[in-house]
């Protein structure tokens, strides 16, 4: 019930502030604000390894980068409706992660995330070594947000794109939630707690981690696909190890296994970067002050902000009178 | 036709022999216990019938199919359960939650990637049967983790059951609990045995605790079967004195 309550409250928020404010702000802010929702719908895709199964990718940019290049060079190579090369582009990051999924759940831990990060740096690099397919340093660029089909032309405007990305993060978010409940969910749960035991309850553990990472894949596929056609180019930084860092930090500081946390985290901080990297005096300490959110996220938050905040409300509901709530991390929401 | 069978079952560890050759049925319906010292290659056994460890020879046959070397979830599948004698749990999961995803285990739904509350719902209803067993149906909502370690025992049994298997491995179910903890535990155990048509296997260190709930018991020392036979002849035995009942009485 309590989560049912916040649900409906968040997803209000998200559609009022969503239907509201892109009419009222300047064109430029509007598509920071749109780039910092596909930020939080990349963070949330982490989310789905990180928090609900413990497998700690380092190089989630990978996702990312395949779902831009696969979206850029299919909108600049075919007459393909964006709107039909976004979903393309998603599920062409999952099919790539299948083999992936396949190396990197051989291991798990510290071997598991070098794994994942292998294999971004080995899509970077990619970049610079088929520079015919792929443009190398120089990225691609003057991708156009093709409209259709059926002639739909709304969401090539700055406007229309920024409600295809609110749009797409609210189902992607319906779905995700209702994954990490259904009994696929509760395997994963079990395999974050106890792998060893999940497995001899009967379950091939192995086979749901390989599932849960081209999911995850996927949607962070599907975040990259919606940032091409948004920048109008794709670059090999996509693909970078500080792009897998900062999400990484996002989902922590958002709170991991919450999928709300992370959407906010890497939302929130995704704008705060450009709004205060644009003020002369902030720009240079600003790696300084996230590095302190972090550390401070850290040591006293480990369950996140968001984490914090739900334990704060827990509090408040059942008075300050009865025990202490344990500071779990992985409460289910 | 028995349930389990094990022959030659065999395996070392570079020059040791943690479990050699061991010869073993368990009929179905039997309760039997697998005592020994320390190292007597016990849990090793168990490990290799559960498929945690490969054998290095032998094989395990259980109801008439050969098992032997299988994954350890295909074990599971199969039809045979077990405990850990360091307490496997899902930590910050509910108790419930625990014994639920043991039982949807059996569930041809557990691959459902949305929704399927319905079938969470039927895996949590065989859960609250198993929990009402073993006495745990207070704690349902409680993190494993805060319940007492003796209810952290009978937890792992819960789910154990609730996997609806037909054979149960139970290692040491009274491993580190106190006096008065494993009497608690071993009239529940008592309670569910008397209740089922369960085929148990246990090892236990504790001998009170086998001759309350074994009907036969098998003898391990140094990886060997030294007796086999009922609680009473085992007792008797004077090579089980010598190995490991010198102290008992």
């Amino acid at each position: 019930m309590r989560a049912r309550g916040l649900f409906i409250l968040v997803i209000a928020a998200a559609a009022a502030a969503g239907f509201g404010m892109p009419h009222l702000l300047p064109g430029y802010l509007v598509n920071i604000l749109t780039e910092a929702l596909i930020f939080g719908l990349f963070a949330m895709s982490l989310d789905l390894m990180i928090g609900y199964t413990r497998l700690e990718s380092f190089g989630h940019a990978a996702a990312y980068g395949l779902g831009a290049y696969a979206s850029a060079l299919l909108l600049l190579s075919f007459d393909i409706p964006m709107l039909i090369v976004i979903p393309m582009a998603a599920i062409i990051t999952g099919v790539v992660a299948m083999p992936i999924a396949w190396v990197c759940t051989r291991s798990t831990g510290i071997s598991f995330a070098m794994l994942t990060l292998a294999f971004a740096q080995l899509f970077y690099a990619s970049v610079y070594q088929f520079k015919d397919f792929s443009g190398g340093s120089d990225g691609i660029a003057g991708i156009a947000r093709r409209a259709g089909p059926f002639g739909i032309d709304f969401f090539q405007t700055k406007i229309g794109y920024f409600y295809l990305v609110l749009i797409i993060l609210i189902l992607s978010f319906l779905f995700c939630r209702s994954l990490v409940a259904s009994p696929f969910g509760q395997v994963l749960a079990g395999i974050r707690e106890n792998e060893v035991k999940t497995r001899t309850l009967g379950y091939n553990t192995r086979a749901y981690r390989m599932v849960i990472v081209v999911l995850a894949y996927a949607f962070g596929g599907l975040a990259g696909a919606l940032y091409a056609p948004l920048a109008g180019f794709a670059s090999p930084e996509l693909f970078f190890w500080r792009m897998s860092g900062m999400v990484l930090i996002m989902v922590i500081i958002g709170g991991r296994g919450t999928l709300v946390g992370p959407i906010l985290g890497g939302a929130v901080f995704l704008f705060l970067e450009h709004e205060l990297s644009a003020l002369p005096m902030v720009r240079e300490l600003w790696p300084l002050i996230f590095g302190s959110i972090f550390i401070a996220v850290i040591l006293f938050a480990p369950q996140g902000l968001w984490g914090l905040f739900r334990s704060w409300r827990e509090k408040r509901r059942i008075g300050v009178v009865s025990k202490p709530q344990s500071d779990a991390p992985h409460a289910a929401s | 036709m028995p349930l389990l069978e094990c022959r030659g079952l065999t395996r070392n560890f570079g020059a040791l022999v943690a479990v050699d050759a061991v010869d073993l049925t368990v009929e179905p319906g039997e309760i039997r216990a697998v005592i020994g010292p320390n190292g007597a290659g016990k849990s090793t056994f168990f490990n290799l019938i559960n498929g945690m460890l490969r054998p290095t020879a032998g094989s395990v046959l259980f109801d008439g199919k050969d098992i032997t070397g299988l994954a350890a979830h295909r074990i599971a599948r199969h039809g045979i359960s077990r405990t850990f004698q360091l307490t496997h749990l899902m930590p910050d999961l509910t108790a419930r939650e625990n014994v639920r995803l043991a039982a949807l285990a059996s569930s041809p739904g557990r691959w459902r990637i949305v929704g399927g509350a319905d079938i969470l719902e039927r895996a949590g209803e065989a859960a609250d049967r198993a929990m009402e067993r073993l006495r745990l149906a207070p704690f349902a909502s409680m993190k494993a983790n805060e319940l007492s370690h003796g209810d952290q025992r009978l937890l792992e049994v819960a789910m154990a059951l609730a996997q609806n298997a037909r054979l149960l491995l139970l290692d040491e179910p009274t491993q580190g609990l106190s006096i008065e903890e494993t009497e608690r535990a071993v009239q529940i155990l008592r309670e569910m045995l008397n209740g089922e048509d369960l085929t148990v296997m246990l090892v236990e260190h504790d001998m009170e605790v086998v001759f309350k709930l074994a009907d036969r018991i098998t003898v391990l020392h140094r990886g060997q079967v030294i007796a086999d036979g009922e609680p009473e002849e085992v007792r008797q035995n004077a090579e089980v004195q010598n190995a490991y009942l010198g102290g008992f009485d």
